[in-house]
């Protein structure tokens, strides 16, 4: 290992990204105060010690992978995802279930949640597969492999029954590929029947619109006439499918599409949550009804807050104020992040950074968007604010590798 | 990518602009629900509020040893106050309602601040059915006032029972603090008696209901359909020895005297009745016990609270006669016709001891002196016997520990011996001059009414004795199971021999021309006792009688003390032979089925009412 903290001297000569670790403290911070508060009544405070005791190791962690140089992260990375693969692949047989899904191991003290460290390495390894020389973005061959290098994980998490998880795996392809330089038309094909279904399901009016912008979409790309054709023909299919398939569902799946679509229908019921994170996040106004004030939260209103639904925690007890200021915060950490993705010279190291943002970002405006009401409810931890020692930990390493890539962003590899 | 190095240009602003927008959608939806449906959703808040409502378990039910119901319980109405709903400035007019002091009013919600804002706490019990009705009419004008239905013990009134039930209390600061899981703030706990050393069985365990409730407090629906309501755990019901009958009967005999009976199944070893005279009322004490009640019955003399069938101590006179004569016999000291004349008196150096009967017994055996009560006999007996001996068979019959009936307040008593007189008088200070007053049971030597009752036990088995118990078995309403309370027993091995002259002479006080006890004769009924009178420097000296029947086949031991009345023999013993005798009628009467009575019992006899 070359170690040369002194030996950048840019036009921007700083070697710590101060913002962003910054950015991620502070937001570590609010996390533990909101699990304080959403715990306070529940349980005592074992969650807040717990995170406490995580976030101190997240720091020296995040400190330690400061001072590790890209290199030895991309020599490392393939027999550090091979090794967690294996651990995946009996995390079903050997694991801990909680709350119906199979996703923890547990190690004595705490368990661990070993999906949280395949999302880093599957990220290391597919920046390595498409900084190699030998690989053409342009290529079907290319994506595809690149493909199977996501699947594979996201396969074995699909097996523990983590669907929130696998979704993220799935996600975090689109914005690498793309960075890489995939044409536009693949985030289309890719992300286009999601959207088309889900308006299909909102009725004919939502429906058509969606399809006109893809058409519209489709034309501004110009891409291969037949291929856009192709696609265009494969969505239609698959919003007449999708109310094909909704009409002979078993009630009770239709009803939870239908709760996500209007959680008023069901309050007591599936909607629930959703409908109680709302009120409590609207109940609190523009600075919020004070630490440990907010009636929904003390009262348990939403079962294990302090994990899925934390965003309530600020959402309610600081208000408007609080709730824009994690977002905000969050906000700058992806922008310096994607700031770091341009200004590294090596290929790898900026693929890496944009994979960690991606599963930044995408944990966020899901996590987010279902608490106040804009997405369905899928379980998946808010960065930095959700209690679950593995998440944290693994995310302060990412802001680690992030920052020793700042540090070393003068080198090619 | 060609242009410059990687990663710049078109895609980063496409990335930077997906990452704002997305982000200002956030911000824009939190606008929308925090300030244009900020009110909406205020209100949604405040109108859905979940509660958690204790739900208090049912204190166990308590049954006598036939089963009839003695305690149960009523409902009662208790107000509670949830803090953070609550308002400070309707404290007046919540007191005025209650009944309460405003200051008293304020205290108790400030504690129950402490405890939890968001949970309702017990402010006060018992309230009249009127006030919870009033509370109902303006939900409005009380926020953060509820009510909860409790039990309280609610009393049939066969008997009293005061000190074997005992009675229920708030739960005390220490309690509280000790056991946070179990007790919450105005709970109530078993303080004295059963309820107390029962505890743990009595109550059963709390579970939790959690609804949903609007502004007004009114129930909504149940919260998370009800998955997360914890059903409470009814207490286990207990099944007494006590024979609620003969109880009522034996409180009714004592009346306004101050004193004690204790009867005991001789062949289990459980009470069949157990009284404390002056007693008290429990029914003052299922609600809320009245401050002036409290402090009247602390405030009284006679200590009505005091249990003296297991807490009080009297020398136990000629009672204790029996300990002497068996030491006596089994040690080979005497035999069955060794005598003793008797002169009326009893001189030892200087000093000049009466027998009760100034003209004396003349010459007596043994079962003569038993029968008799004669106390020179055994001055000069436990000169032959000796102190360490004497002490010794004092404990093996029972004295000087406790019996093992499971009360806090039972006491051991005092059986003196050397160490134990080295330690009052100093060594050497005491002479054999000491030992006659404990040769006729007056001194040192004290017992409880409740040893006495064993003691009679331990004679009408002729030396099994069974740890006395007020418990049979506990019933789980839940499971549906009887679990037997295991008690001990031991043995003390005399012989054959010995305890024939003793039982014969204590036979022959109640049934013989010149016997002590003739006032327990019951008709038709062999039976057996001692009458005994402890001295006493205040006053008259403490009626005593012990005694079991049948003879051969007993199935009734009683102990009676009366205090302050003179002869044990003109007092005592005519209210055990009374007892004895309905016992026994009705257990012929009920349990003629299942248990085999002697044959000498005559059904047609009506009893010793003309005594």
């Amino acid at each position: 290992m070359r170690f040369k903290p002194n030996k950048i001297k840019s036009e921007d000569g700083s070697s710590v990204d101060i913002v962003l670790i910054a950015c991620t403290l502070f937001l570590t911070a609010i996390g533990l105060i909101s699990i304080y508060s959403a715990s306070y009544d529940a349980g005592g405070s074992v969650f807040f010690q717990r995170q406490l005791m995580w976030a101190i190791l997240g720091c020296i962690g995040m400190a330690i992978m400061f001072f590790i140089s890209p290199r030895i992260i991309e020599m490392l990375a393939i027999v550090a995802h091979l090794a967690i693969l294996g651990v995946l692949a009996v995390v079903p047989f050997l694991g801990k279930t909680v709350a119906g899904t199979t996703a923890w191991l547990d190690l004595g003290p705490f368990s661990f949640q070993p999906s949280e460290v395949a999302k880093i390495t599957t990220i290391l390894v597919l920046a390595l597969y498409l900084s190699k020389k030998n690989s053409n973005i342009k290529s079907f061959k290319t994506l595809f492999i690149a493909g199977l290098i996501v699947a594979f994980p996201m396969g074995l998490v699909l097996m523990q029954a983590d669907v929130g998880t696998s979704l993220i795996f799935f996600l975090m392809y689109i914005p690498v590929v793309y960075w890489a330089g995939a044409s536009p038309f693949v985030v289309l094909i890719l992300v286009a029947p999601f959207f088309v279904g889900l308006a299909s399901l909102i009725g004919t009016t939502a429906l058509l619109i969606a399809l006109g912008i893809l058409l519209v979409a489709l034309l501004l790309i110009r891409e291969n006439g037949f291929l856009s054709a192709v696609v265009f023909g494969l969505n239609s299919a698959v919003a007449v499918s999708v109310q094909f398939f909704y009409e002979r569902l078993a009630q009770h799946q239709q009803m939870r599409i239908a709760n996500f679509l209007d959680p008023g229908s069901d309050p007591l019921g599936i909607g629930y949550n959703v409908i109680q994170s709302k009120v409590a996040i609207g109940s609190g106004g523009l600075t919020g009804k004070g630490f440990l004030n907010g009636t929904q939260t003390q009262l348990n209103f939403i079962p294990a807050q302090w994990t899925d639904f934390i965003f309530c925690v600020p959402g309610e007890e600081f208000g408007f104020v609080g709730a824009s200021l994690v977002i905000i915060l969050l906000g700058i950490l992806f922008l310096r992040g994607i700031r770091i993705a341009s200004v590294v010279k090596s290929k790898f190291a900026s693929l890496v950074t944009i994979g960690f943002i991606g599963i930044l970002f995408f944990h966020t405006i899901i996590n987010i968007g279902m608490t106040i009401g804009l997405m369905p409810v899928i379980g998946i931890p808010l960065p930095f604010l959700s209690y679950g020692g593995s998440a944290l930990f693994s995310k302060m390493i990412m802001i680690g590798m992030l920052s020793a890539f700042y540090l070393n962003r003068k080198e090619y590899s | 990518m060609g242009n410059g190095h990687f990663g710049t240009g078109s895609r980063k602003k496409i990335f930077n602009a997906v990452i704002v927008i997305a982000l200002l959608v956030m911000i824009g939806r939190l606008y929308q629900l925090q300030f244009v449906y900020q009110d909406e959703w205020g209100k949604k808040s405040r109108d859905n509020s979940v509660r958690t409502i204790a739900i208090e378990p049912v204190r166990g039910l308590i049954y006598d040893r036939r089963g009839r119901l003695i305690v149960d319980n009523r409902p009662s109405y208790t107000v509670t106050v949830t803090p953070n709903e609550f308002r400070y400035e309707i404290i007046p007019d919540l007191a005025m309602l209650l009944g309460l002091d405003e200051q008293v009013l304020r205290n108790r919600i400030d504690r129950a601040r402490q405890w939890s804002r968001f949970a309702p706490s017990k402010i006060n019990r018992d309230v009249d059915f009127e006030v919870i009705v009033h509370l109902e009419e303006f939900r409005d004008r009380y926020p953060g006032v509820g009510y909860v239905v409790e039990a309280k013990r609610h009393y049939t009134p066969r008997a009293r029972m005061s000190h074997v039930l005992g009675y229920t209390n708030e739960v005390s600061e220490r309690q509280l603090s000790r056991h946070p899981d179990i007790y919450y703030p105005g709970d109530l706990v078993g303080a004295a008696g059963i309820e107390a050393t029962y505890e743990n069985v009595l109550r059963g365990e709390r579970g939790f209901e959690y609804v949903v409730v609007n502004a007004r407090g009114q129930f909504v629906a149940q919260f998370a359909e009800g998955q997360r309501n914890t059903p409470a755990g009814e207490g286990s019901d207990l099944f007494l020895t006590i024979d609620a009958e003969l109880q009522a009967q034996a409180e009714e005999l004592l009346g306004d005297r101050r004193g004690s009976i204790v009867a005991i199944d001789p062949q289990t070893g459980g009470i069949l009745a157990l009284v404390s005279k002056p007693d008290y009322d429990l029914s003052n004490f299922s609600g809320v016990t009245p401050p002036e009640i409290w402090s009247a019955l602390n405030a009284d003399t006679s200590r009505p609270l005091f249990n003296r069938a297991v807490a009080s101590i009297y020398p136990p006179g000629s009672t204790y006669k029996m300990v002497l004569a068996a030491a006596a016999l089994e040690e080979g000291i005497i035999h069955e016709n060794w005598t003793v004349n008797c002169p009326g008196f009893f001189r030892l150096g200087r000093g000049v001891y009466r027998c009760h009967r100034p003209e004396g017994h003349g010459r007596v055996n043994v079962v003569e002196a038993i029968q008799k009560s004669c106390n020179v006999y055994f001055y000069q007996l436990i000169l032959n016997v000796g102190f360490e001996r004497w002490s010794r068979y004092g404990r093996l019959f029972g004295f000087g520990r406790r019996t093992g009936i499971g009360s806090i307040e039972e006491t051991p008593g005092i059986l003196p011996d050397a160490d134990y007189y080295d330690r009052v008088y100093g060594v050497g200070q005491w002479t054999r001059g000491n030992l006659i007053s404990l040769a006729i049971g007056q001194g040192e030597v004290s017992v409880t009414p409740l040893q006495m009752a064993v003691y009679a036990m331990l004679l009408a088995n002729k030396g099994k004795l069974h740890q006395p118990h007020l418990v049979s078995h506990t019933y789980d309403t839940h499971s549906r199971t009887i679990f037997e309370l295991p008690y001990n027993t031991e043995e003390i091995v005399l012989s054959e021999k010995t305890w024939d002259l003793i039982r014969t002479g204590m036979n022959k006080v109640v049934d013989a021309d010149g016997g002590t006890g003739r006032g327990a004769q019951i008709r038709g009924i062999k039976s057996a006792g001692k009458t005994g009178t402890s001295q006493n420097p205040h006053g008259e000296g403490h009626a005593w009688y012990v005694g079991f029947a049948p003879y051969d086949n007993p199935h009734i031991a009683i102990a009676v003390i009366i205090e302050n009345v003179g002869f044990g023999g003109r007092h005592a013993a005519p209210v055990a032979g009374r007892l004895v005798d309905q016992y026994l009628k009705s257990i012929v009467i009920r349990d003629a089925p299942q248990r085999t009575i002697p044959v000498m019992y005559d059904r047609t006899a009506t009893g010793n009412d003309e005594r």
